[in-house]
């Protein structure tokens, strides 16, 4: 067998027929052991694994069958005769269902022992094959693939792509999010694949698997796999083991990161902006400053208290900027402690409008009131609704043109506390409109020059807008003006 | 005396750099945004060019620059940067840096002037 010599067990309580078979046996080379009862065979059969074993059927102790599940329990390979001079067709089936290989009825001629015997032993030496086989591949990790198991299932199925490569750089297992994220069109298994994948993780796997020693920790790295953010990825790239502690090959998990990295470039980009406005005016009035020190340069008073009257206004716009910022932050939280009260939206438009008289004279605007009688009250936080008119108001002036209109007009319908402001000012491109309310977004066109702003006094007006469950509309057109209609839902006890 | 051209979309910056400049002697001439700051450079034809890094959009004063020595115009460009690093310098890694000279925000009075007087000397020497 193999070259080696195979082990035969005889378990048999005729002694005669013991002595014969066995010396039967060993004249043709293999090497015999014996048991007198079922007992004993048990013990030999399941202590040592034997290549063939022969089991007598009636024994005074055990049943032959009992002898023959004990030993496929533990050594199922072990081909087994069930040898019986009460052949019958029922009991063959039953031993064969039990794992026999064969059932050899007594009386049998030597010739007929050895045939089956050789049978057996040809058998033996496939299902060992096929073992030595199956063990390598579970070694280079090639069974996972094969493997029909849940577990198989539930990781072809989830999110993060998974990539098993063996310790000769061969792919052993992936699941369909791993291609997707390598942009890698097609894999066989125990194909080569260190040269189709991106560079960083190759290193990474060529590192692990061509030292000596390794040790279970994971390497990480980011890869931009698409051009241009299209596709960014996360690898986590660690070691498997095998159960004898050598180096089986390396598992990577690969994460989708590029609504990530998008967020990391917004925040980058907005951390920028909010350097580049806070530090504006801070150089205007440092440069007014820096001409007030500087003793060679002979102001006029006049000179002098315009130059700190600008320096007041620039400073007052740092201050709208840095509470935008917080306002921001704090809704973002959601930490800011709301107080509800009941409120009258007329009067806050009276007091909205009285804080923005300046501004209001300074362009010339006149405004047009509207407001439905007998309106019904609200029930808000007074600041925020202050806020969502001011922004808007404070809009409207800002892009309207010298001497313009703003048109107020306040109604309800059906559940809803309307408030809409119109104004004869720039007004939006299409594709201004539908951005209007990103952050920091702010038109950017020939009328719109010289207009300051933070691009988060509309951010502001939504999410209030939003936290009551309203509904916020937009209509203009280009060059002649723009109209917001806020609609809050009307408490009604 | 020479003129000088202002360039930045900030009429504070505007006006406090051309106090200072015109207290010098020097004539100045001014611009808020790249499209009149190319009219006011083509026809003017100042002896420098001051130009704000950044006006409507992050690098606009770099491509401006670009543009001018693209077309040839060879005078000399003092460049206002407000943001160190930070905003949009991603301008041409491997371009050449079309201006001079750098001065940062906010602005001190000698050293406005003092750039300036080396610029024009330079240009003087050409």
């Amino acid at each position: 067998m193999n070259g080696k010599t195979a082990h035969i067990l005889i378990v048999d309580d005729e002694k005669g027929l013991r002595y014969g078979t066995q010396r039967l046996l060993e004249d043709e080379g293999y090497s015999v052991e014996t048991a007198e009862n079922g007992e004993e065979g048990i013990r030999l059969g399941t202590s040592k694994e034997f290549d063939v074993a022969l089991i007598d059927l009636k024994m005074p102790d055990i049943d032959g069958m009992d002898v023959l599940k004990e030993i496929i329990n533990i050594h199922p390979n072990t081909i087994c005769f069930i040898v019986t001079a009460f052949a019958s067709y029922d009991t063959a089936i039953e031993a064969t269902r039990i794992g026999a290989f064969g059932y050899l009825p007594k009386p049998f001629t030597p010739e007929e022992l050895i045939y089956q015997v050789e049978q057996g032993i040809r058998q033996r030496e496939l299902i060992i094959e096929a073992e030595r086989l199956k063990k390598e591949r579970e070694a280079n990790l090639l069974e996972l693939a094969f493997e029909k198991s849940r577990l198989n299932a539930i990781i072809k199925s989830i999110n993060e792509g998974v990539l098993i490569i063996n310790r000769v750089g061969e792919v052993a297992y992936y699941n369909y999010a791993a291609l997707k994220y390598l942009n890698i069109s097609d894999l066989k298994i125990s194909e080569p694949v260190l040269y189709k994948l991106p560079e960083k993780i190759s290193d990474i796997i060529t590192n692990i698997l061509e030292k000596e020693t390794f040790s279970l920790k994971t390497i990480t790295t980011q890869i931009e796999v698409k051009p241009n953010q299209e596709l960014v990825i996360e690898a986590a790239c660690t070691p498997i083991s095998q159960p004898d502690g050598s180096l089986a090959g390396v598992v990577v998990i690969i994460g989708n990161i590029t609504d990530f990295k998008k967020i990391e470039l917004i925040k980058n980009q907005f951390i920028s902006m909010v350097a580049h406005e806070l530090k504006t005016p801070l150089a205007a009035v440092q440069g007014f400053l820096n001409i007030f020190l500087d003793k060679n340069m002979n102001l006029s008073e006049e000179t002098k208290e315009d130059y700190l009257k600008r320096s007041v206004v620039r400073l007052k716009g740092l201050t709208d900027l840095v509470n935008d910022l917080l306002d921001i932050s704090r809704m973002e939280i959601k930490t800011k402690q709301r107080e509800i009260e009941i409120i009258r939206i007329e009067e806050v438009l009276t007091g909205t409008l009285q804080f923005l008289e300046f501004e209001l004279k300074k362009k010339g605007i006149s405004i047009e009131q509207n407001i439905q009688p007998n309106l019904p009250t609200i029930k808000a936080d007074l600041n925020e609704i202050t806020r969502l008119l001011t922004n808007l108001l404070s809009n409207a002036i800002k892009y309207n043109k010298e001497n313009g209109i703003i048109k107020v007009e306040i109604t309800t319908s059906s559940n809803y506390l309307n408030i809409k402001i119109a104004d004869t000012g720039i007004g939006l491109k299409p594709e201004e409109k539908n951005r209007l309310f990103s952050e920091f977004f702010r038109a950017k066109n020939e009328k719109t020059r010289g207009i300051s702003g933070t691009g988060l006094g509309l951010t502001i007006v939504k999410r209030i807008v939003d936290s009551y469950y309203g509904k916020i509309d937009v209509d203009s057109t280009y060059g002649e003006g723009t109209t917001f209609t806020i609609s809050l839902p009307i408490n009604i006890n | 005396m020479a003129l000088i051209a202002i360039i930045d979309d900030d009429p504070d910056i505007l006006d406090a750099s051309s106090l200072v400049l015109k207290s010098k002697g020097f004539d100045v001439i001014t611009a808020t945004n790249p499209q009149d700051a190319y009219i006011v450079v083509t026809e003017k034809k100042p002896d420098l060019i001051i130009l704000d890094v950044m006006m409507d959009e992050p690098d606009d004063g770099f491509y401006l620059a670009q543009k001018f020595r693209k077309e040839g115009i060879t005078t000399p460009i003092l460049m206002y940067t407000s943001v160190s690093k930070a905003i949009g310098l991603d301008f041409g890694k491997n371009e050449m840096v079309p201006v001079d000279d750098f001065v940062e925000k906010p602005i001190s009075p000698e050293e406005l002037v003092s750039k300036v007087n080396s610029l024009l000397k330079v240009k003087e020497g050409k």
